[in-house]
């Protein structure tokens, strides 16, 4: 059986329940198209939700609505080698006070939580729908059809919002029809269940503060990197690899991210926890370079699927994106039925109103770390140098002293080399 | 931890059919196979004595790693599974 709405969002993710929220909102008739048996269920990703303008814009409550884990007060970073670790934390008054600025969250709750507000708007939510194609009539795309049922959906405007692979965007013919490994990296998790006051206790923290560490140096040379959130009673520890480098490596991401669980160091942080659930996802890590058209006859492309996601080193971000890329779809999808005109002219209010965002803006500041991230000795030898450097500052043993100077010099040059040291510190200097 | 322990963890309804369809006479003449140690789920296994790939679908943790890593397109289908099947998160 065919139907037909006014749009199809298709997948209920953070960008797709945005612009299904923002369109029902004002009235529009928008399914939502789901291939799990709830939305949430096929998502997972690191880490942190931090600020989020556009709902927080929706809904002055959002902060009390949405399902929250614990708020970030502490961020660290931790250099890591097999057996040696040097870590950097802040943890600022300011970051424990309203607005919070950032969440630990479970996929499964707060997705399905953001599908929920749309369906509450006015939403037409259509779960276990896995889409396949786009539907075209004269030359332009009029609708989706879905793996094993017969009927299409039909809608003068679609919203792909289905995740880092887009099919959608593909079959539209808005993104290339294969992935640059260089371009993408997967991230695996473990879900570590622990009593909510062991937590609080080994790292910290009081009432439902939360602490997120990142790290650099476990994924034994491979371009990559590790996690560790906190949940209410729960760690979310995890590795990050660049595909280009884990193809290559012939090293496997279980058994990279048990030796980081095993690492003696990080083994202290996670003992006495309960293996939950173990999760892997896409991240499109190409940043500015990769972001495919976002416009089409009768289609946008928002989230994942348009590669929204800042992945500098620093922080990674990738939620706060999609919700704003849904929402401004949403916005520009109800400006082009206003005027009766979806070709890509009556669309194109969406690229203009993402460009003069932070979307764009900081996709576009940060378009040179993909490349200076690429680097391979960031991941095994400024590790390695950064421990030897300070386990040897706090080496007290009766030789007579080096300067500080010359002991970091003596660590640069035994792990990285000093002209490499100066290229990379250059380089990093310009893309960040 | 256990690494056998990390598979069981995780929740999957099983399709029948599966989604993702391998040409093996592609992966039989592939010069790079990342695909087996890319996997996060394992799905793909190497036999040097039989110059055979083995494919399971069960375990598919459906990131796409194999659909970015395989550089010689071996896929005859590669899609997500039929709305309802495959993976199913429930705290990650």
């Amino acid at each position: 059986m065919s139907k037909s709405y006014q749009a199809i969002v298709v997948g209920a993710g953070p960008a797709g329940s945005s612009a299904a929220l923002t369109m029902a909102r004002a009235g529009l008739d928008v399914a939502l198209v789901e291939r799990g048996s709830f939305p949430g269920e096929k998502n997972m990703f690191g880490g942190v939700l931090h600020r989020m303008p556009s709902l927080e814009k929706i809904f002055p409550d959002f902060w009390e609505r949405a399902p929250l884990e614990r708020h970030i007060v502490k961020k660290g970073v931790t250099f890591m080698t097999g057996e040696s670790c040097f870590s950097t934390t802040i943890e600022a008054g300011n970051y424990d006070r309203p607005p919070y600025n950032g969440y630990t969250i479970f996929r499964p709750s707060f997705d399905r939580w953001l599908a929920d507000e749309a369906v509450a708007a006015g939403a037409t939510l259509i779960t276990r729908a896995t889409v396949d194609d786009v539907v075209r009539k004269d030359g332009r795309i009029s609708g989706v059809s879905i793996v094993g049922r017969s009927g299409q959906l039909h809608a003068p405007v679609v919203v792909a919002a289905d995740g880092v692979l887009s099919f959608t965007a593909q079959k539209a013919g808005l993104r290339k029809a294969t992935f640059d490994p260089a371009q993408m990296a997967v991230g695996v998790k473990a879900l570590i269940d622990m009593p909510r006051e062991m937590i609080d206790d080994r790292f910290g923290l009081v009432r439902d503060q939360g602490f997120a560490n990142e790290f650099v140096g476990c994924t034994e040379g491979v371009r990559g990197g590790g996690f560790l959130y906190t949940n209410y009673d729960s760690l979310s520890v995890g590795l990050v690899f660049h595909l280009a480098s884990l193809r290559t490596s012939g090293k496997t991401p279980y058994d990279l991210l048990n030796a980081f669980l095993e690492q003696p160091q990080m083994a202290k942080m996670v003992c006495g926890g309960r293996l939950q659930e173990y999760s892997a996802h896409l991240i499109p890590e190409g940043g500015y370079d990769m972001i495919p058209e976002l416009v089409g006859d009768g289609i946008l492309v928002t989230g994942d699927a348009a590669a929204f996601c800042n992945a500098t080193g620093l922080n990674l971000e990738g939620i706060n994106l999609a919700s704003h890329s849904g929402v401004v779809a949403g916005e520009a999808v109800i400006a082009a039925h206003r005027a009766g005109d979806f070709s890509r002219y009556g669309l194109s209010s969406y690229k203009k109103m993402l460009e003069e965002s932070f979307v764009i803006k900081d996709l576009k500041l940060f378009r040179n770390a993909p490349h200076m991230l690429h680097n391979n000795r960031i991941y095994q030898e400024y590790p390695e140098m950064m421990c030897s450097f300070m386990e040897n500052i706090y080496k007290i043993e009766g030789a007579p002293k080096q300067s500080v100077t010359r002991q970091f010099l003596k660590s640069a040059k035994e792990k990285v080399g000093l002209g490499k040291l100066l290229a990379d510190g250059f380089s990093a200097w310009r893309s960040l | 931890m256990n690494i056998d322990e990390i598979f069981d963890n995780t929740s999957f309804t099983i399709d029948r059919e599966a989604h993702i369809v391998l040409d093996y006479d592609v992966c039989t003449g592939c010069d790079n196979r990342g695909c087996v140690n890319s996997c996060p789920a394992r799905c793909y296994s190497w036999s040097e004595d039989e110059q055979k790939m083995t494919f399971v679908h069960d375990g598919c943790l459906e990131c796409g790693t194999c659909y970015v890593v395989c550089h010689r397109n071996a896929f005859t289908r590669w899609r997500y599974p039929r709305g309802g099947f495959g993976v199913a998160y429930r705290m990650t």
